[in-house]
């Protein structure tokens, strides 16, 4: 009895053992195959992704990724994985400097998918290759904006005559000098690789993926896994790792405000909301402070800081 | 278990971990931490010189040359006339502080044959961007105005010119689907705007315009327009025309494009921005702008033309082209 309960025990033991081993080699399998992998490989290409309007926000995301890039040692090389038609002008220019800043240490390589054209353009000149689609757009290289302002009215005491009302002739200047600022810069980066004069690239024109690799917009036609594969070999490397860097979601919440019996209601719809549901909490602190429902002031402070 | 037999491994695990962290802690001193060196990119790569874009330079006075006696100009602002007062009041100041009377001809004012009793006493008329059609009595009436001798002169950005129905002044296209209409006066115009991305001034819309011929050229070195359409005269003077290398937006071709024509009595500049107040001192601008005013009191019109309405035509002002007679 005795013997047959020791050798009862001695298969459990063997059975949680074998178990055991399965469920521990299960885990560590992989990254076992992993480890042996990186082993293999000589670095890391980083695929950082540009999209949408460029905005202060986007650039401050994309500006991270890049600093990454340039502080990883692991990272060797950087892809652009680009779908913008530009944005604003100091946020194009930050986005030019950091890939600038980048460029200088490491391989860049620039993937175009539907469009690259005005501040995404700009932000992508410093890399050592483009590559687009042939459906893909490219150029625009340009800027735009109003011609003058709204006038202040008189009830708005101001310290001199050109305070918040530039004349027509103020924002000519200005423009023209943003433009020749992008224009030279693109003569800089592209200029030698151009069949277009620089007069040509002031037009503006925004040219489809085959007559951009033909004039020099860009260096060729290619996806994105072309693009990684080119950094790669830039970097000098066969075997290597490559990680991608989505921007954050940004799908987000939106609000607006509107006024029904003397009193502003202020709304936010989002993902997964069936409809528009009031806010009663505040969402954002710096735009809409002091939004309390029980305050007297509530309406005015609303309607100012939504209006803000 | 003897209390003193956990001594040596606790000693053991905080000598290790003392060790790991405070390593690891002290490594970026030794290596320099992950910062690297920050060079001054965007001082670098901005280029001063380029990016600065100088001020116009303006100055000078709009003077006009002409010693003519009083004379009335008429501003037509019965055709819902795009032009502000502020465009417009470079051009009606000089021409009040050299003795002349501007009258302005509202909606209100231009009813019936009330546009034609206007004109008759008037010796100049300015026409800017109508938006609103004439009828044909006044078209006839303005017609007969500048027979007479009066002076007319017409104002047009653009996006205007197809408005201008006047003296069969036309809209011309490349195509042939909409030839120029045959014009009494050999006026016309080309869809879009003149630009020069070689030579301008501030932006590639703002045209520099060299003189041609006739008085309304006279003493202008060149004129800034901001937005200029494409002029042209059969049979007249190009008082202005566009510096080379300028081309129209609608065919890119470059070609000596005219700014300003005059036929006869009439003249015709393709932009009303040179007349804004900051950019009437602008290169030769306030030259340019005294000799218009020179053009509008300088002629010799007849005595109440256009003619007062005869019996027979009701209602129109003067006489619209009248059908063929019956033959019985």
């Amino acid at each position: 009895m005795s013997k047959d309960t020791s050798a009862a025990s001695a298969r459990t033991l063997f059975v949680v053992a074998v178990v055991a081993a399965v469920l521990v080699s299960a885990v560590l399998a992989p990254l076992a195959y992993d480890a042996a992998q990186s082993a293999q490989s000589e670095g890391t290409v980083s695929v950082v992704t540009i999209s949408g309007t460029i905005t202060t926000s986007t650039v401050d995301g994309v500006s991270e990724d890049l600093r990454e890039a340039r502080t990883n040692e692991s990272i060797r090389a950087v892809v652009l994985k680009v779908d913008s038609g530009g944005g604003l002008v100091a946020p194009s220019e930050r986005l030019y400097l950091e890939v600038l800043r980048t460029a200088e240490q490491m391989p860049v390589v620039a993937s175009v998918q539907g469009i690259g054209a005005s501040g995404a353009y700009y932000g992508m000149l410093p890399a050592d290759e483009i590559y687009v689609l042939s459906s893909s757009e490219v150029g625009s290289v340009g800027v735009i904006g109003p011609g003058g302002t709204v006038p202040v009215p008189d009830s708005i005491i101001r310290t001199g005559p050109d305070k918040a009302q530039p004349t027509a002739e103020d924002r000519r200047r200005t423009i023209e000098s943003l433009k020749r600022q992008f224009v030279g810069r693109v003569m800089e980066h592209r200029g030698e690789e151009l069949s277009l004069s620089r007069e040509e690239v002031a037009y503006a024109k925004t040219y489809l993926g085959p007559e951009a690799a033909s004039n020099g917009y860009a260096d060729g036609i290619g996806a994105l896994p072309t693009a990684i594969d080119r950094a790669a070999e830039l970097a000098g490397m066969e075997n290597y790792d490559v990680v991608r860097n989505e921007p954050p979601f940004r799908g987000g919440f939106f609000l607006f405000a509107t006024e029904a019996n003397n009193r502003t209601t202020v709304y936010k719809q989002g993902p997964g909301m069936a409809g528009p549901v009031p806010v009663t909490q505040p969402l954002f602190v710096d735009e809409i402070a002091n939004h309390d429902p029980q305050l007297a002031s509530y309406d005015t402070e609303v309607q100012h800081n939504a209006s803000a | 278990m003897p209390a003193r037999d956990l001594v040596a491994p606790a000693v053991a695990f905080v000598v290790l971990v003392a060790a790991i962290v405070g390593g690891a802690a002290a490594v970026p001193f030794v290596t320099g931490g992950d910062s690297t060196d920050v060079t001054n990119l965007a001082d670098r790569q901005t280029d001063m010189d380029a990016a600065t874009v100088a001020e116009a330079e303006s100055q000078g006075e709009i003077t006009m040359d002409s010693d003519a006696e009083s004379k009335t100009v008429l501003v037509d602002r019965a055709h819902a006339n795009r032009i502000s007062d502020e465009k417009l009041s470079t051009l009606v100041t000089t021409l009040v502080a050299n003795g002349h009377e501007v009258e302005f001809v509202t909606q209100e004012q231009a009813r019936g044959t009330a546009w034609n009793e206007s004109l008759r006493s008037a010796d100049a008329l300015v026409i800017a961007n109508p938006n609103r059609p004439y009828t044909p009595g006044q078209l006839a009436g303005v017609q007969a105005f500048a027979e007479a001798g009066g002076r007319v002169v017409m104002l047009s950005d653009p996006a205007s010119i197809q408005q201008f129905g006047i003296f069969g002044f036309g809209f011309q296209r490349q195509s042939n689907d909409a030839p120029a209409l045959a014009s009494e006066f050999g006026l016309s115009a080309q869809s879009g705007y003149l630009f020069n991305m070689h030579q301008y001034q501030q932006t590639f819309k703002s045209v520099y315009a060299t003189p041609g011929t006739g008085p309304l050229a006279a003493g202008v070195d060149r004129v800034v327009v901001r937005d200029a359409a494409a002029v042209s005269v059969a049979d007249g003077q190009t008082a202005l025309q566009a510096g080379e290398r300028t081309r129209l937006s609608t065919t890119r071709r470059a070609d000596t494009y005219g700014v300003a024509v005059r036929s006869g009595s009439v003249a015709m500049v393709g932009d009303t921005d040179f007349l804004t107040p900051e950019s009437a001192y602008v290169a030769d601008n306030e030259v340019f702008i005294g000799n218009l005013a020179d053009f509008l009191v300088s002629g010799e019109k007849t005595e109440n033309a256009p003619a007062p309405p005869s019996e027979r035509s009701a209602g129109g002002g003067a006489a619209p082209p009248r059908p063929p007679a019956e033959r019985a």
